[in-house]
């Protein structure tokens, strides 16, 4: 049994050190002299805390009792974690909130010290009209209210709205507008002379406010003989006045000529023929559709205004272009190596998007396509479809899987139009002009010398931007017949009303004209319109070629570059317009492809890289030739033309990335077996052979030498009945000729083929067909031309034989195979989350620390509310005691008065009975 | 006084009364166009009708309407009130006994029974012909009539049923039909019958197989056919017999049993196929061959040379024919010797060009299913299609990999076609002339042309060649996802049918070029042409 507590008490003061044998006088005033006698308080406090901790068991609460004591590893924060010292931490908690909470619950719905009665101060959802509003109801109603009328104490408007220290209320004598002269002459007068009072409302204010204001001016005032200091005061006053008015007509001087000065720049750009920038948006405009409040703030009107200003001129000063430092002029070196490595990125660029970055990006994306693509079929219960990995039923799907591609930097275009048109926004009103002027000097120099080539070189007339109704004949001049002002047209017909007077040869400066006057940077809408514009002009150069008058091709080529240039703007409007055309080419005439389509596909070759691995416009152009190639009927001279021009085209398209065609063989192939004098006796490849409906043979009377094909020679040959046989044989060996030159390119391109033996050894057997079978027929130039080609394809098949290896494809790091073994976790932590889905572990993390949260905040609360409550009790109870004093004091005040009066009467009663 | 005479002289006199009693009635009828006169022209008829179910002294009123209905021009423009109303007739007389000879009858009974069998006989002719020549109404309408006939004969005349089925009416009646001019209607009628009725349908086959013996024009033979692949539904061994033109069919054992049944339509078909067929109806027979001809065959080992004679024919043909021969060794335990050897020969240059592609790739991945087939031969169909495919559009390359795939995964040991660490690469061991596909040692060689094809223009092709290269992770591709796609398909999938928004913009090439068609500015190059499109520019004139 242990000790009793008063017994544990003494031993554990024994043990403190604080019961002991008493010290003596002397020792004392040592220690005291030596300090010793604080440092040993110290200690006796600190040790007497130490045993008070002890013997109170409310103190310390052990909080959790380990439930599993032997599963648990974790004993370390046993000691900390499951002692508690409550008293300390609600004590703690009760401190703060004395200091936060009760702060705040007294100074609630108060003011300074006072308590802020007014209705909805305190009401956020209010709206300060709203509150206003109300307020106004408030005070009518209690205007309105009886009981106020045998109220003796308080007169009707002791409490009264103000507003400027005048009442808001609508007296009898203050009916009226609000607006006085008064006013306004009181406001420049306070200005300049009379400090200005605030006046109170006084309670008995029969006369309004502004009875008092007038009283209280000088001037106002009966008249009385003034006093020599007065009118000093008086003859200073006028002096200062006029001073006043010549400064402020200076002012208004100074402010004309600025204004001025501001047009300035205008006036020189419009001698120089270019264009002003465009008028920024008066402000007031933004201002009337905003918020009253937020307009009031920005007119100006508000105290920190100055603040505000100066903000923005200091924000405009750092995004000032001439603040920064800027790059020295460059070298004519500098210049070139900078270009050199501009087209050196550009050329990495397109050589990445001919790769197709398949390597290893494509590959991950299209396995996880593929899954995805198999659970979502299989959420629409049909089974996925193998083919669809490969983007071949989803194109969209492959554009996907594109790498990543960059904004061209070097495409001034798309930046210039951006800034341009930020630089547009309202705020920053004041340098743009400049700016406005830099920015265009700096694309000037940027610009691309195509650029400038297609559009200058023709100056500006006066011209109203974007101004669609200046008529095409209006500002005609009669010179060379072409008007200056085009409209930008929207839909080809109105582009063939546009150039129906035009001759072909001027149609390259209309187009010039046009994209001038409706260049992006003079008007917003420019942009749309040039994109409409680059469409239209992509269906008339189909258009042109469909003539039966042939346009000269340097027009075309012009018009086509046009377009080139503005596709580098308007991308978008341009490919679409391409695939249209793709499109019709795909539906309506596949197999008979007319020379239009031909120029559109040459076209393509120059303005997109059909070198890509994908590519939007060139993709389905390839297959176009291709399906042309390979399922076309090629039954006449010209039909042969079209198609070798197509090969020839087809061939063209990838000379940078060296694809392989299978059609283009197949076409050549076949076309060389048909057009050779002799029909071969035995089959010499795996090429299908498709005949034409009447022989084509090479047949000429004389040896016949090959020209240069004509690319009308497609339409001419069909056309044209004047042709001798002559030029039709003629026409046979150029078509020959020019299909083994293409085989000769297309061997350089495919050398490095795999597979080159099997694709020229057919090749190699039809060259010599063709060599055998033209013999004694052909001029010696053209056999020369085939036995050159024949040769070539002779010396590298060997080569490629030899260097030929076996494949090699399976080199692959040999699979796991699956295994079942459960992953077992090293150093198991149960309080570990083991979750291998990352983001559901996060959601869970998420989840548990809001509960927590939850749960702490909620606690808190109540605290809080206790706290409150506790509090308002206290309150209460002070008010109630302080009430109970004062009842108490005033009874015994009155007790007293009456025991006094008591006594005095009993005095009295007992005086008379006395004298009684 | 004998009666014939005496009907003679009746009938004559009958007409004299006619004639005097509506003199004008003839002719009218004959042009048909008053209503009154046509109206009247059918009372007559009714009249007639009337008189010879009243009395045997009116029969010969048979004679009448006989005659009414073989007018000069009665064969284009029958009149159809007289027919039908001599059906009745016949029917009434049929079903009433008159026709039937017995042994008891008196001698003048027998004469009247043979002039009225010679008078049936004769208004059968003439329903033939209405049959072969007449319009499509008349036509059914004769057709309704004859089937009539046969079935009151079928059912009333004693031991007439077999021979009105096989050799008497109904045999002209599928002559007349099969002949029949404009035939149309009454064929699709025809067939419709014998679709319903199960002895309608056997009779038919008795008929067909009869009349195809005799070689006959493909046109003959084209409605021969119709006829034939309408019937389909070939009654399973428990077929319960119920649908039946005429009763007493039930009684004949043949008509009632699947086996007789069965064996008709095979003689029928038979004799078709052993007739002069072109070479469309050829591939045509070939196409509906499994589903439509084979289930009617007890013996379809007799279908082999047909098969093996459309098989030899090449090209198209024997693809199709591939299938039914198939068919064969595959259900009926047929043994088709070099079968292999002949698929093997099939892939030629204009295969994977022809529409028939998908359809070859389909039997072709059935026929190369079996892991027990040696690898040496998958290896060549294997090494032989990456061949072709060097020279196949898009849509065959697209489905040739992915079926080169599955092949490899089936038979690992060919996967040494696309990973040999070999040393240096000699010439291609494979052996292209050879026409043995164990022979071809293409297994020793490569699959360069597929690796070359990975650098195949369009994007999705290459991407589907790259398969071979990467693990065999994939248990199989699943065919027919590859085998339906055309030019078309792809040029669709990638400009799509109408304009929409680009999920991102296309690139534009960076530098506009100096020239595209004309020599602009080439001394500016120093002569040298590095533009874009300078290849066809050097080929080319534009002027």
């Amino acid at each position: 049994m242990p000790p009793s507590q008063l017994k544990q008490l003494k031993s554990s003061l024994r043990d403190g050190g604080l019961l002991g044998p008493q010290q003596s006088k002397k020792q004392k005033r040592q220690n005291v002299k030596s300090g010793a006698a604080a440092q040993s308080r110290i200690q006796r406090d600190s040790a007497l805390q130490a045993i008070r901790d002890r013997f109170n068991p409310f103190e310390i609460k052990t909080t959790s009792r380990a439930k599993f004591d032997v599963t648990t590893r974790d004993k370390a924060p046993k000691s900390t974690a499951s002692q508690a010292r409550p008293g300390v931490t609600k004590s703690l908690g009760e401190e703060r909130r004395r200091q936060t909470l009760l702060r705040e619950m007294d100074r609630k719905n108060k003011v300074g010290g006072i308590m802020d009665r007014r209705f909805g101060e305190n009401d956020p959802t209010m709206t300060p009209e709203e509150r206003a509003a109300e307020r106004f109801a408030r005070e009518s109603q209690k205007k309105l209210r009886k009981e106020s009328m045998f109220n003796l104490e308080e007169d009707e408007d002791e409490f009264q709205l103000t507003h400027g220290g005048q009442s808001l209320s609508f007296d009898e004598a203050n009916i009226g507008d609000d607006f006085r002269e008064g006013d306004l002459e009181k406001n420049e007068d306070s200005d300049s002379e009379l400090p200005r009072k605030r006046k109170r409302v006084f309670a008995d204010g029969e006369d309004g406010p502004e009875d008092v204001d007038e009283a209280e001016e000088g001037e106002e005032l009966p008249e009385r003989k003034k006093s020599k200091h007065e009118v000093m005061k008086e003859v200073i006053a006028k002096s200062k006045f006029h001073k006043l008015e010549r400064q402020k007509a200076k002012e208004d001087d100074d402010d004309l000529r600025e204004e001025l000065d501001k047009g300035l720049p205008d006036l020189f750009d419009m001698l120089r023929g270019v264009k002003p920038p465009p008028k920024p948006e008066p402000p007031k405009d933004d201002l009337a559709s905003m918020n009253p409040e937020r307009a009031a703030l920005l007119a100006g009107e508000s105290p920190e205004d100055p603040e505000r200003e100066y903000d923005q001129r200091l924000k405009q000063l750092t995004f000032d272009k001439r603040s920064q430092p800027t790059d020295r002029t460059k070298t004519a070196e500098e210049r070139a190596e900078e270009e050199a490595q501009r087209l050196k990125t550009l050329e990495a660029e397109r050589l990445r998007r001919m790769r197709g970055d398949e390597s290893s990006e494509d590959e991950s994306e299209a396995e996880e396509e593929e899954s995805e693509g198999g659970d979502s079929d299989a959420s629409e219960e049909s089974p996925p479809d193998d083919a669809k990995a490969f983007g071949l039923q989803l194109p969209t799907d492959q554009a996907n899987t594109r790498p990543e591609l960059a904004v061209e930097d070097e495409d001034d275009f798309i930046i210039d139009d951006d800034l341009v048109e930020t630089r547009s926004d309202a705020s920053l009103s004041f340098i743009q002009s400049d700016e406005e002027m830099e920015s265009a000097e700096e694309s000037e120099e940027d610009q691309d010398e195509q650029e400038d080539e297609l559009i200058n070189g023709f100056t500006l007339p006066e011209h109203k931007s974007g101004d669609e109704s200046t008529a095409p004949n209006g500002t005609e001049e009669p010179g060379n017949g072409l008007a200056f002002t085009y409209p930008c047209p929207g839909s080809h017909e109105e582009f063939l009303q546009i150039v129906e007077d035009v001759s072909m040869q001027d149609l390259p400066t209309v187009v010039q004209r046009i994209r001038a006057l409706h260049h992006p940077r003079l008007h917003s809408d420019n942009k749309t319109k040039l994109g409409r514009f680059a469409a239209v002009l992509v269906e008339h150069v189909a258009y042109m070629t469909d003539q039966a008058e042939h346009p000269p091709f340097a027009i075309v080529e012009n018009i086509l570059r046009h377009i080139h240039s503005l596709a580098k703007s308007h991308p978008d409007n341009v490919c679409q317009a391409y695939r249209a055309r793709l499109r019709d080419i795909a539906t309506d005439r596949p197999l008979n492809l007319r020379p239009s389509d031909l120029v559109i596909l040459t076209g393509i070759a120059a303005i997109f890289p059909t070198s890509d691995h994908f590519h939007a416009i060139a993709t389905p152009a390839h297959l176009c030739l291709a399906r042309y190639l390979g399922q076309g009927a090629f039954n006449t001279l010209a039909d042969l033309t079209t198609g070798t021009y197509a090969a020839s085209l087809f061939l063209q398209y990838q000379t940078g990335s060296k694809r392989y065609m299978p059609e283009l063989m197949n076409f050549i192939l076949n076309t060389l077996c048909h057009l050779s004098p002799k029909e071969p006796s035995e089959s010499l490849g795996y090429f299908p052979s498709r005949s034409p409906a009447t022989s084509l043979r090479l047949n000429p009377s004389k040896p016949v030498s090959p020209r240069k094909l004509q690319f009308w020679d497609m339409t001419d040959l069909s056309s044209n009945t004047t042709a001798t046989t002559i030029t039709y044989e003629e026409t046979k060996l150029s078509l020959i000729t020019t299909l083994v030159t293409l085989l000769g390119t297309a061997s350089d391109l495919w050398t490095d083929k795999s597979a080159y033996p099997e694709i020229f050894e057919p090749v190699q057997k039809v060259l010599n067909h063709v060599v055998r079978s033209c013999k004694g027929k052909v001029s010696p130039a053209a056999r020369k031309t085939l036995q050159e080609t024949l040769d070539r394809i002779n010396a590298q098949l060997p080569k490629a034989r030899h260097t030929r290896r076996p494949l090699l494809l399976h080199n692959h790091r040999p699979l796991a195979i699956k295994t079942a073994i459960p992953k077992f976790e090293e150093s198991f932590n149960p309080n570990k989350h083991y979750d291998p889905d990352r983001e559901r572990a996060e959601s869970n993390r998420l989840k548990t620390e809001y509960k927590r949260e939850r749960k702490g905040a909620m606690r808190e609360l109540r605290k809080d509310a206790n706290f409150i409550a506790r509090e308002k009790l206290r309150d209460k109870k002070e008010r109630d005691a302080e009430y109970e004093k004062k009842y108490k004091r005033l009874v015994a005040e009155v007790q007293n008065e009456e025991g006094r009066e008591a006594n005095a009467y009993e005095r009295e009663k007992r005086m008379r009975q006395g004298k009684r | 006084m004998p009666v014939p005479t005496a009907g003679s002289v009746a009938s004559k006199k009958r007409k004299n009364v006619k004639d005097a009693a509506v003199p004008a009635s003839k002719p009218s009828k004959r042009r048909a166009v008053a209503d009154t006169q046509s109206a009247d022209a059918k009372v007559d008829i009714q009249q007639l009708e009337d008189q010879i179910s009243e009395s045997r002294k009116y029969y010969n009123n048979i004679a009448t309407l006989i005659s009414m209905l073989s007018a000069d021009d009665a064969a284009k423009k029958p009149n159809m009130a007289v027919a039908v109303a001599l059906c009745r007739v016949f029917s009434r007389l049929i079903a009433g006994g008159n026709m039937t000879e017995t042994s008891r009858a008196a001698e003048n009974e027998k004469v009247i029974v043979a002039w009225l069998k010679e008078r049936c006989r004769e208004y059968q002719r003439l329903l033939l012909s209405i049959i072969r020549e007449s319009d499509s109404s008349s036509q059914i309408t004769a057709l309704t009539l004859c089937l009539c006939l046969i079935n009151e004969r079928a059912t009333h005349l004693p031991g007439d049923d077999i021979h009105v089925w096989s050799s008497g009416l109904f045999k002209g009646i599928f002559e007349s039909v099969v002949e029949a001019t404009n035939g149309q209607a009454v064929l699709s009628e025809f067939i419709e019958k014998a679709k319903e009725f199960e002895d309608v349908r056997y009779f038919t086959f008795m008929q067909l197989a009869d009349y195809a013996t005799t070689e006959r024009s493909s046109e003959t033979i084209d409605i021969l056919v119709s006829i034939l692949s309408a019937c389909d539904t070939v009654p399973g061994p428990e077929h319960e017999f119920e649908s039946f033109y005429t009763k007493s069919s039930q009684k004949n054992k043949k008509v009632v049993s699947v086996n007789s049944q069965k064996k008709r339509a095979q003689d029928a078909w038979l004799a078709i196929l052993r007739n002069n067929l072109s070479q469309s109806q050829r591939k045509n027979l070939l196409r509906i061959m499994v589903h439509n001809i084979e289930p009617w065959f007890n013996r379809p080992e007799l279908l082999m040379d047909f098969l093996t004679d459309s098989y030899n024919v090449g090209g198209a043909t024997s693809l199709l024919a591939l299938s039914g021969l198939f068919f064969l060794i595959q259900e009926k335990n047929l043994d088709y010797p070099q079968f292999y050897h002949k698929l093997y020969s099939l892939l030629d240059a204009d295969l994977l060009h022809s529409k028939h592609r998908s359809r070859f790739f389909r039997l072709m991945n059935t026929f190369l299913a079996s892991t027990h087939l040696p690898a040496t031969l998958i290896a060549s169909f294997i090494k032989r299609l990456s061949r072709l495919s060097l020279n196949a559009p898009p849509p065959a390359v697209v489905a040739i990999v992915p079926f080169v795939y599955n092949l490899m995964k089936e038979h690992p040991t060919c996967s040494l076609m696309i990973h040999r660490t070999g040393d240096e690469g000699l010439d291609d061991p494979y052996d292209a002339t050879e026409t043995d596909p164990i022979r071809t040692n293409a297994i020793e060689s490569s699959l360069w042309e597929i690796h070359t094809l990975q650098s195949h223009y369009h994007p999705n092709v290459a991407a589907i060649a790259h398969i071979i290269s990467e693990q065999f992770t994939k248990q199989f591709y699943n065919l027919e996802d590859f085998l339906d796609y055309t030019y078309q398909g792809m040029l669709q999938a990638e400009v799509g049918t109408e304009d929409k928004p680009f999920k991102r913009t296309p690139v534009v090439e960076f530098q506009i070029p100096k020239r595209i068609f004309t020599d602009r500015l080439l001394e500016e190059d120093g002569g040298q042409d590095t533009a874009p499109v300078s290849l066809v520019r050097g080929l080319w004139g534009f002027a």
